[in-house]
Formats: structure tokens, C-alpha cells, sequence
């Protein structure tokens, strides 16, 4: 009975999460209180929670890290210079002429956005903000705009550089690393962010081509869905393009392209797209001093809820490690019928269920450290297993009803936009997301190709 | 008198958070710094680099009270989104006084050796030419929870307000946001 503690100590937080209070201190206190308890029964030894101010001190000097608050820095900077909305407003004028364009302009911008910034909400709810209106204005049907934005939204989990692959793959790299030891292989293989990032785009822009499609299919199907705009054919000056379309797109590309070239780390690119975006800003005069500051505190709100949600799981983990969860995990991993597939079917259910109430940052902390080795010893390539867990997220956010995007969306959508608009829109895309981890499934090598030329 | 106890926290929280905030904007100039010597003048600075990610735990370890006092810590909102004013205003309170201030005890219990010990030898980095300071770096970890069970503290007490109050209708003090 004591070895299912873990487990029952895995329900309880999910439990208490529910409660609303801050997750960082949820899980944390959770933790603590079974310790405590622990303690007096006997179960549990003080002695592991000994190793944490190490870990705390590990965090805070983990120089990889540092790309996490840069990113921030610079997405921040994009969105509230409304460089992101220039660019929507060019895209729509390029695009505004044919059937869907309008549609097609948003998933392109979004990619674009997504990249940047690599935050869900942030980027549903500008995207909402300035293109949901417009889209209807023009008659668009809710459910394909309202679909289309959400799922655009969701890109920025698997776009790189993302922060969501940052943090993933910062964890997947000790996971790989301590299954390695574990199975006795002492020069052990690594993975680092940059396999990640590399290992992403295949997928990443297999996704947007897709989304692509699918909106080109449904404006010929459905002409009065995606209706083309003749006030949108106005002649596109090629200064226009110069000014609002090229810096953002070159940055995002210089940024992208010195991590993959080897060139600089994911945190010096990081660095400098964030003084990029600064300068940008700059160029377009919109920073004034007070909105340096809103977009540092912004920053610095962010990066400490990461970071001490990074802390709050690290508290977690001690405790569900001090109670023998590791063992009990990995025992049920190993004894699965059907291997390996089994296995990392259960884990993406898992985590596609657990999407519906903790957002990717948690999951990653969290989940990935406890399943991830486990999976490791069973042969499961790490890129790959990186590259699924963020598209099985972005699908989890998609999903009605829990979706988190459908919730930021609803938040600033109008109120003639039904609820089960937005829900039938985001089914294609749904049925798109599935269709790909099947397609990553089934040939792993659209993952992994790229990272082992590159690399 | 609750209340004003509130808001002195609240503007001490506020003010560290902003002077702390600012440290993420020389922090990305010192990475540009690292990255500028590296590629340009072909010579590294271990200092500097050292110097990026004592910035880096400052803002993130300092800026957690911050965070907490603008409600920008994550919760899963599905139910607590749709609670009264008054029932949050429970959550903040049980949850403050059950999970938060627990956790930062036990972090300054925990730390309190591990800092202490690295104050006895006044640690420097273990690097040739790194910073001499690693042992107010490792302060941090008292600061840290000191201030969050402080800001802590005070989201208890405004929450206790709204509790006590319960005709009055402003909602609790919180934003959403999430990665």
C-alpha cells in the first residue's frame, strides 16, 4: 500500500490545483505536507529535501535558463510596440484578394508571432483582439475565424524558439542524461535545445502548411465562409513591406538561424533578438519610457511565475522521489503489455488529459521529469518524445471544453460569436493536429532527419 | 489598520519589483556585451557572463513577491474563475496560510545552513577571473522567501477584508495570465 503514496500524492495535487490558488504553491505545499506527514509515519526521510537549496542553486545559475526571460523580454517588446499588428494589417492587405487570404494572412502572421513570442495566451488573445473583428466584418464564418485563431495561437508551443521547447528541452536533457547512467552507459549521449528547435521544424511547418491547406479547401467549398475582399486589393507599396513586414521577419530569422548555425546559444540569440526588438521598437517610435517599463515588469512577472513554478516542481519531485515514485513509475512502464508503443501511448493520454487543467510549463516540470526516463530506458528517442509532448499540448489547448485557447479566445471574442462556433471551428484543426503526431508516429524520421544533419 | 498594513507591503512589493525589473534590461545588454566581445574582439569575459546570471536569479528570485502581488502567478482557473468575490477571497486565504507561508518556512529552515556556510568562507566563484560574490548570490535564497511570505501576507489580509466585508462587491485583486 505505501508504494502507491506517490500516486496518491499525484491525485491529491491535482485536487488542490482545482482550488485555484497559485500553482507553484499548490504543488509545493502539497509536497510539504505529505512530507511532514511522512515524517511522523515513518514513510518518508527528511534527508531528501536536504538536496534542495542545490537544486534552488542550480536554477538560479543554470545559464540556460537565461534565454527563458530574453524571450519573454523580447515577445513582450513585439507585442506591445504593435509591431505584431502592422504586420497583420500588411499580411491581410497582400493576402486580403483571395478566397480565404484573410485566413491565410492570419496563420502566416500567427507563425510569425508565435515564434517571437511563444506564448498561447498572448498571442490568442492579440491575435483575437485585432483579427477577429476584422475577419467578421468582412464574412468571414465565426467558426472558420474563430477556429483559425486559435489554432494559429497554439503554434508558438512548437514554432521555435520557443520558450515552451526551451523548458523542454532543458528538462529532457537531464532526464537523458540520468537514464543513460541509470542503464550503465557512462559516456552518455546528450540532447540539447538546439536538437530540440532543429527537430521542430520539420513538424512545425509540415502544421502550417496544413492549416494552409485546410483554409484554401474550405473558401472553395464554402465561398460565402472565406469571402475575398476587393478593398483589401489595394496595391501594397513595397516601402510598406520594407518597414513593417521585413525587420520582424529577418529577427526572427537571424535569432533562429545563429542557434541552428551553431553560431551562438540559444540564450546569446536570445540576448541579442531581445536588443533587436528593443531597437525595433525604437526605429518605430513606440517605446516611450513608461512602456519600457510596462514591458519590463511585464517581463520580470513572467519570468519569476516560470521560475517559481520551476521551484514549486522541484519541492514536488523531491518529495514524490523521497516516497519511491520513481521506482513505481518505471516499474509500471517496464511491465506494460505491448512495450514501448504502450507505454508512450499511456504518457501522451496522460499528458494530453493533464493539459485540460495544467498549462505547459507545470507539465513540463512536473510530468516530463517523472515519465521521461522511464520511456528513455525503453529505447524512446528523446527529440522526438520532445517534439510529441509539445504537439500533443498544443492539441490538449485546442480541445473543447478545457482548452486553455478556446478560454483566452472566448475572453475577448464579441458576444454574437456563439461557444460552439468556436468549438466547431477548432475541430478541422484538431482533426490536422491528430493527423500529424500519427504521421510523426508512424515515420519518426520527419522529427529526427533535420537534427543529425544539422548537428 | 489591516488595510494599511496591506498597503505598506503592497507598495514595498511594488517598488522592489519595479527597481528589480530594470535589471532584466541590463541583463539583456550584458548578454549582447558577452556576445559582442566573443564575435567581435575574439576574447570572453567570465565576469560577465557570471555577471548575466547573477542578474538573471536576482530578477526572477526578487520578482516573485512582485509577481504574487499583481496576480501573476498561474492558477487553474476553471472553477475559480466562476467563484464569488468572497469565495476566492477563502481560497487566497487558506491557500496563503496552508501552502505559501509553509513553503517559504521551509525554505529558510532549508537554506539557512547552506547560506550560512558559504557566508563562513565568504564563497567566490570556482572559476579563475569569475565573480568573488557567490555567497550573496546564494543570499537570495533567504531573500526570496522572505519577501514572498511578506507579500504573502499581505494577500491574506486584503483577502480577510473581502471576507469580513462581504456587501462589498469589489473582486479580489488578480489578473490571469499563462504561458
Amino acid at each position: 500500500m505505501v508504494e502507491y503514496i506517490p500516486l496518491l500524492m499525484f491525485l491529491v495535487v491535482c485536487l488542490a490545483l482545482m482550488l485555484g490558488y497559485p500553482v507553484a504553491f499548490s504543488l509545493a505545499g502539497t509536497a510539504l505536507a505529505f512530507a511532514l506527514v511522512g515524517v511522523f509515519s515513518g514513510h518518508f526521510d527528511m534527508a531528501f529535501l536536504n538536496a534542495l537549496p542545490n537544486r534552488l542553486y542550480g536554477t538560479m545559475t543554470n545559464t540556460t535558463l537565461i534565454a527563458v526571460p530574453l524571450f519573454v523580454l523580447m515577445g513582450v517588446m513585439l507585442e506591445k510596440s504593435r509591431i505584431a499588428e502592422n504586420l497583420l494589417h500588411m499580411m491581410a492587405a497582400l493576402f486580403g484578394g483571395l478566397r480565404g487570404g484573410l485566413g491565410l494572412s492570419i496563420v502566416l502572421v500567427g507563425m510569425l508571432l508565435a515564434a517571437s513570442t511563444g506564448i498561447v495566451g498572448a498571442t490568442v488573445v492579440t491575435m483575437g483582439l485585432i483579427s477577429l473583428p476584422t475577419m467578421l466584418k468582412r464574412g468571414y464564418s465565426p467558426a472558420l475565424a474563430t477556429g483559425t485563431i486559435c489554432a494559429t495561437g497554439t503554434l508558438g508551443q512548437i514554432i521555435p524558439p520557443s520558450i515552451a521547447l526551451v523548458l523542454l528541452g532543458d528538462i529532457l536533457s537531464t532526464a537523458y542524461f540520468q537514464a543513460q547512467l541509470n542503464m550503465g552507459i557512462f559516456t552518455p549521449k546528450t540532447v540539447s535545445i538546439g536538437d530540440l528547435f532543429v527537430g521542430a521544424i520539420v513538424p512545425g511547418l509540415l502544421l502550417v502548411a496544413l492549416y494552409c491547406i485546410y483554409i484554401l479547401i474550405y473558401a472553395r467549398l464554402k465561398p460565402d465562409a472565406a469571402p475575398p475582399n476587393a478593398a483589401d486589393q489595394a496595391p501594397v507599396s513595397l516601402r510598406l513591406i520594407a518597414t513593417s513586414l521585413l525587420p520582424p521577419t529577418l529577427l526572427i530569422l537571424a535569432v533562429l538561424g545563429s542557434i541552428l548555425g551553431g553560431i551562438a546559444t540559444p540564450t546569446e540569440a536570445a540576448g541579442v533578438g531581445a536588443l533587436g526588438a528593443t531597437l525595433l521598437a525604437l526605429a518605430n517610435r513606440q517605446l516611450s519610457l513608461a512602456k519600457l517599463r510596462e514591458v519590463l515588469n511585464s517581463t520580470t512577472e513572467v519570468t519569476a511565475m516560470v521560475f517559481m513554478i520551476l521551484i514549486g516542481a522541484a519541492i514536488f519531485s523531491l518529495v514524490f522521489r523521497g516516497f519511491g515514485g520513481e521506482e513505481l513509475v518505471t516499474g509500471l512502464f517496464t511491465n506494460m503489455p505491448g512495450g514501448v508503443f504502450t507505454a508512450t501511448l499511456v504518457v501522451m493520454a496522460v499528458i494530453f488529459f493533464l493539459g485540460f487543467i495544467l498549462d505547459f510549463i507545470e507539465i513540463t516540470f512536473v510530468v516530463v521529469p517523472i515519465v521521461a526516463p522511464a520511456l528513455f530506458v525503453l529505447g524512446v528517442d528523446p527529440v522526438w518524445l520532445g517534439i510529441m509532448i509539445a504537439l500533443n499540448l498544443q492539441t490538449s489547448f485546442l480541445t473543447p471544453p478545457f482548452g486553455f485557447a478556446l478560454f483566452y479566445l472566448r475572453g475577448v471574442a464579441p458576444k454574437e460569436v456563439a461557444t460552439s462556433d468556436i468549438y466547431r471551428g477548432v475541430a478541422p484543426f484538431i482533426v490536422i493536429q491528430l493527423a500529424l503526431m500519427a504521421l510523426l508516429a508512424l515515420w519518426p524520421t520527419l522529427v529526427t532527419w533535420l537534427p543529425g544533419k544539422v548537428f | 489598520m489591516i488595510t494599511k498594513i496591506a498597503t505598506a507591503i503592497d507598495r514595498f512589493t511594488e517598488f522592489t519589483g519595479q527597481a528589480v525589473a530594470w535589471l532584466s534590461l541590463v541583463m539583456m545588454l550584458v548578454v549582447c556585451a558577452v556576445v559582442f566581445m566573443r564575435y567581435f574582439l575574439e576574447s570572453g569575459s567570465l565576469a560577465l557572463q557570471e555577471l548575466s546570471s547573477y542578474l538573471h536569479a536576482t530578477v526572477f528570485m526578487l520578482g516573485a513577491a512582485f509577481a504574487l502581488k499583481r496576480g501573476s502567478h498561474v492558477r487553474v482557473d476553471i472553477f475559480y474563475r466562476r467563484w464569488t468575490a468572497r469565495t476566492q477571497a477563502i481560497v487566497n486565504v487558506v491557500g496563503g496560510l496552508v501552502f505559501l507561508l509553509p513553503v517559504c518556512g521551509l525554505l529558510l529552515v532549508l537554506s539557512w545552513g547552506y547560506v550560512g556556510d558559504s557566508w563562513a568562507i565568504r564563497e567566490t566563484s570556482s572559476e579563475p577571473g569569475g565573480l568573488k560574490a557567490v555567497y550573496l548570490l546564494k543570499t537570495l535564497m533567504l531573500i526570496m522567501p522572505v519577501l514572498l511570505s511578506l507579500q504573502g501576507i499581505s494577500q491574506i489580509l486584503k483577502s480577510l477584508t473581502v471576507i469580513l466585508n462581504h456587501d462589498s462587491t469589489t473582486p479580489v485583486e488578480h489578473s490571469e495570465q499563462m504561458l
